[in-house]
């Protein structure tokens, strides 16, 4: 984009901050016990002063209160919605569209924060006015260069009370790697499969060590079989006497921890955080970097005694795993 | 023909692009504007350049730098593998070429999108077979992923060890980030940062904050190496090499070298250290200021040890004492440094060095001499000594 | 059932583990009790055609779980009255949501819980939840 056409498409992305979105919506029900009762299923949730009079009435509340995150679904547009909007209904729809026409293709919810004033009571309507806060700079993300875009919902009722708010960041961007999409054929291959931890490749220096893992479940150790020199990792001669032929012993498990990380960020598919890495001496002296289980954070002491698991992922991929020793 | 590197090479000229998190130009812009700008400082035309060095990691091969730029006729060339552990190599290689003659004017360079573009804070991932990606499966399956994850196991073992605290690391990030504040250049120019800030920066692998990490940005430098003899009759104030050298230390890996007996230490740095030295004649107490390799903060502390401004364990104590401030008895990173002025991969913080050597840092102490300026920690490595000419 | 008192939680204190499984059913379900009948929330075929494997969890459904899995823990009394979200990855049918709560800080009467929702294709949701609670 020429930095016309940009300073262009900036100027008329900023002529929508201060806007109302559209006229304010009303909710189309009063507060109400079946909606209430259908929410609660849904979730899970069995709150006695959303449910029923008499629970209410053994609580703060003193009578049926609606859950205060539903706040929102009072004033939801409902059936509608699901007709999508290719032709604008109103400013925010205009907004995205306009961005979208410039390469903003994709969409990402961020972040939300919601204020309750205080819980609903039942009969009262909800009545909501959202307006085009802020937009950001134009800023580079891990899913793309784009806009981070807030709306502000102001909530009352029906006499002008208020309710509570609501702020919703969206990122509107031009995706640096576009997602896959189903062909018009319905190749369901072209679909995003479920993420795992990344597999290390399976070349000659290093297979056969992971194919031991899995066959034999057991931390195989490298062994010249000139000099009998151990190495880890594997590499493909011993470095003490330059023979290329080895064979392995199995690590007995036992093992101390040499030092750790607790990793938090940034977080990959596949992997659940935090994360406790590891660098740990095996009782036969080679070392290795694993990861520690079973143990809670403020227990991980270096030097402590831990024990090896083979551990074995969803999708059938095993892993030597260390966790404290018992 | 020379037999070491000592006072055989100079920097006669440095350039650098704007740095930001967006350049919105290619790479190959990015480098070629770079090397113009070393170019013109150094105050000669395009055609007298005849060598090109830069990162293995670099996606602006040398020819191309050389057809945009106006580069004729080249006789050397090379690449310098490691990521950041290149920087003081491309020197290296640049005053081998001009101190045998192979090459009169070399141009060395890094230019990268490193925000907006391929992002290494995002970690490794790959699916060719090579030794590299081999080396790099011991570490990805169990979740040691980034650089800051490898830096901390190394790091938390350093501090368990020394008794260092996530103080003396805010010492670190603090007094860097207070130079940037005179450095217009610097991504955290007007950024001020405090204790609080640094404490409550959230946590990103135990014990590095996101403050103990240096930053991603898009932008390129460029230095031009010719002798110091040349370098008489071009414009600038040359910085000239003292010493300058690799390093890779026994049992050497690219970030993971976990195998060595003592991790709270870096062999590579101190092996650099113990070639600048001999080469140079020089000794920790002859550096008056230093641009020590700062991905990360506890990196910096190490170094301080490894090159001998203090002893072993000491350095929580050295840094504590504002020896890295303007006025102290080690200005480091006067630019700010990899934390707060650009993630250029180290190059940048050759550039300081040789502003510091001309007198024209944002942050100039008095009476520089001798500089001091390293290159990637925890991966195959180097460093150089600039004096004046 | 009783309610905690703030003056009853420490720091880092943990709120017990919940694993939700999520089906087909709870997104759909979910959604339309929220009135969201965006597409993408109960028609996997729509889904599909923006690159996803299924049809997704929407957020309202997700504020619904976290919000009874800390009033769950903490007591019909407790009051809701403020909820922070950073939105993560998406949460499909299949997927088991792993949440985990824990006692950000405490001030007199007032609480801030911090829960997390993380499944296999990392996280999910981070919550901030300030509550009110007796005296």
């Amino acid at each position: 984009m020429s930095d016309e056409k940009k300073q262009a498409l900036e100027a008329e992305i900023r002529s929508y901050v201060g806007k109302p979105i559209g006229p304010e919506v009303i909710g189309r029900d009063p507060v109400n016990e079946p909606m209430i009762r259908q929410w609660c299923d849904a979730m899970g949730e069995s709150h006695p002063a959303y449910l029923d009079v008499d629970g209410a009435k053994g609580t703060v509340h003193g009578e049926i209160v609606a859950p205060p995150t539903m706040l929102q679904a009072w004033v939801m547009e409902g059936w509608d919605m699901h007709e999508g909007y290719d032709e604008p209904k109103n400013e925010q729809h205009r907004l995205h569209k306009l961005l979208a026409d410039n390469g903003y293709t994709g969409v990402l919810g961020t972040n939300t924060e919601e204020n309750y004033t205080r819980y609903l009571k039942l009969g009262e309507t909800v009545k909501a006015l959202t307006v085009i806060d802020e937009i950001s700079e134009e800023k580079a993300t891990g899913a793309g260069i784009g806009y981070f875009i807030t709306t502000k919902t102001a909530f009352e009722n029906q006499d002008g009370e208020e309710l509570g708010s609501m702020s919703f960041r969206v990122l509107r961007f031009k995706p640096a790697n576009p997602q896959p999409t189903a062909s018009a054929a319905g190749g369901e291959e072209a679909v995003a499969q479920k993420p795992s931890r990344i597999k290390p490749p399976m070349g000659h220096d290093n297979g056969w060590w992971w194919e031991r893992v899995a066959d034999d479940g057991v931390i195989p150790i490298q062994r010249c079989t000139s000099c009998e020199k151990l190495r880890h990792p594997p590499r493909p001669m011993c470095d003490g006497c330059g023979h290329q032929g080895f064979d392995s012993i199995d690590a007995s498990g036992k093992a101390t921890l040499t030092t750790y990380t607790v990793v938090h960020y940034p977080q990959f598919p596949g992997y659940e955080y935090p994360i406790i890495s590891i660098i740990v001496d095996l009782e036969e002296g080679e070392r290795m970097a694993s990861s520690l289980i079973d143990c809670e954070r403020e227990d991980v002491k270096i030097g402590m005694a831990l024990e090896a698991v083979i551990h074995e992922d969803d999708d059938g991929f095993k892993i030597p795993l260390f966790k404290p020793a018992s | 023909m020379p037999t070491t590197l000592h006072n055989e090479a100079a920097i006669a000229g440095i350039g650098q692009t704007a740095y930001s998190k967006n350049s919105g130009v290619s790479e190959l812009q990015l480098a070629t504007e770079a090397v113009r700008a070393a170019i013109d400082d150094a105050g000669i035309h395009p055609s007298e350049v005849d060598g090109l060095v830069t990162y293995t990691m670099d996606s602006s091969d040398e020819v191309e730098v050389a057809r945009t730029v106006g580069i004729g006729d080249m006789t050397y060339w090379s690449q310098v593998n490691y990521g950041g552990g290149a920087a003081v190599g491309l020197i290296t290689h640049a005053a081998m070429a001009v101190a045998t003659g192979q090459a009169k004017n070399v141009v060395v360079y890094r230019a990268l999108n490193g925000r907006s573009g391929q992002r290494m804070g995002q970690g490794v991932s790959g699916n060719i077979i090579s030794s590299d990606l081999i080396h790099w499966s011991w570490y990805m399956p169990f979740g040691l992923l980034t650089p800051a994850s490898w830096i901390a196991l190394q790091a938390n073992l350093y501090m368990e060890k020394y008794g260092a605290t996530s103080e003396h690391l805010a010492h670190v990030a603090i007094t860097q980030r207070m130079h940037a504040q005179n450095n217009p250049n610097a991504a955290m120019y007007g950024k001020p940062m405090t204790m609080d800030d640094y404490m409550n920066s959230r946590m990103v692998c135990e014990p590095l904050r996101l403050f103990d990490c240096c930053q991603e940005d898009d932008g390129g430098v460029a230095l031009l190496i010719t002798t110091p003899e040349r370098a008489k009759d071009m414009k600038q104030k040359p910085a000239v090499m003292r010493a300058v050298t690799q390093a890779s230390f026994e049992g050497q890996e690219q970030m993971t070298s976990f195998y060595r007996d003592d991790l709270a230490a870096l062999p590579e740095m101190e092996l650099a250290a113990k070639i600048v030295y001999e080469m140079s004649g020089l000794g920790p107490k002859d550096i008056d200021a230093s641009c020590l390799y700062d991905a990360f903060t506890p990196e910096i502390l190490m170094q301080l040890e490894a090159f001998g401004f203090c002893g072993k364990g000491e350095a929580k104590d050295f840094v504590t004492a504002d020896s890295l401030t303007i006025g102290g008895a080690l200005p480091n990173n006067t630019h700010g440094g990899l934390l707060s002025e650009a993630y250029m991969h180290g190059v940048n913080n050759i550039a300081e060095g040789v502003r510091l050597i001309r007198g024209e840092s944002c942050n100039q102490p008095e009476n520089v001499e001798h500089v001091l300026v390293t290159s990637g920690v925890g991966v195959p490595t180097g460093a150089v000594i600039f004096g004046q000419a | 059932m009783t309610t905690l008192k703030a003056n009853e939680l420490e720091t880092g204190q943990a709120l017990p583990d919940l694993d939700f499984k999520t089906t087909t059913t709870v997104v759909a379900g979910g959604a339309i009790a929220s009135r969201d009948y965006t597409p993408v929330h109960h028609d996997k075929a729509a889904a599909i055609s923006q690159g996803l494997p299924d049809m997704f969890m929407n957020i309202l459904t997700t504020q619904g779980i976290c919000s009874r899995y800390v009033t769950d823990w903490a007591g019909p009394d407790a009051i809701v009255t403020r909820v922070k979200t950073k939105l993560g990855g998406p949460n499909m049918p299949g997927d088991t949501l792993k949440i985990r709560g824990k006692v950000l800080s405490t001030d007199g009467d007032a609480a801030e819980i911090e829960v997390t929702g993380n499944n296999a294709w990392g996280n999910h949701v981070t919550a901030t939840f300030s509550l009110r609670l007796p005296a």
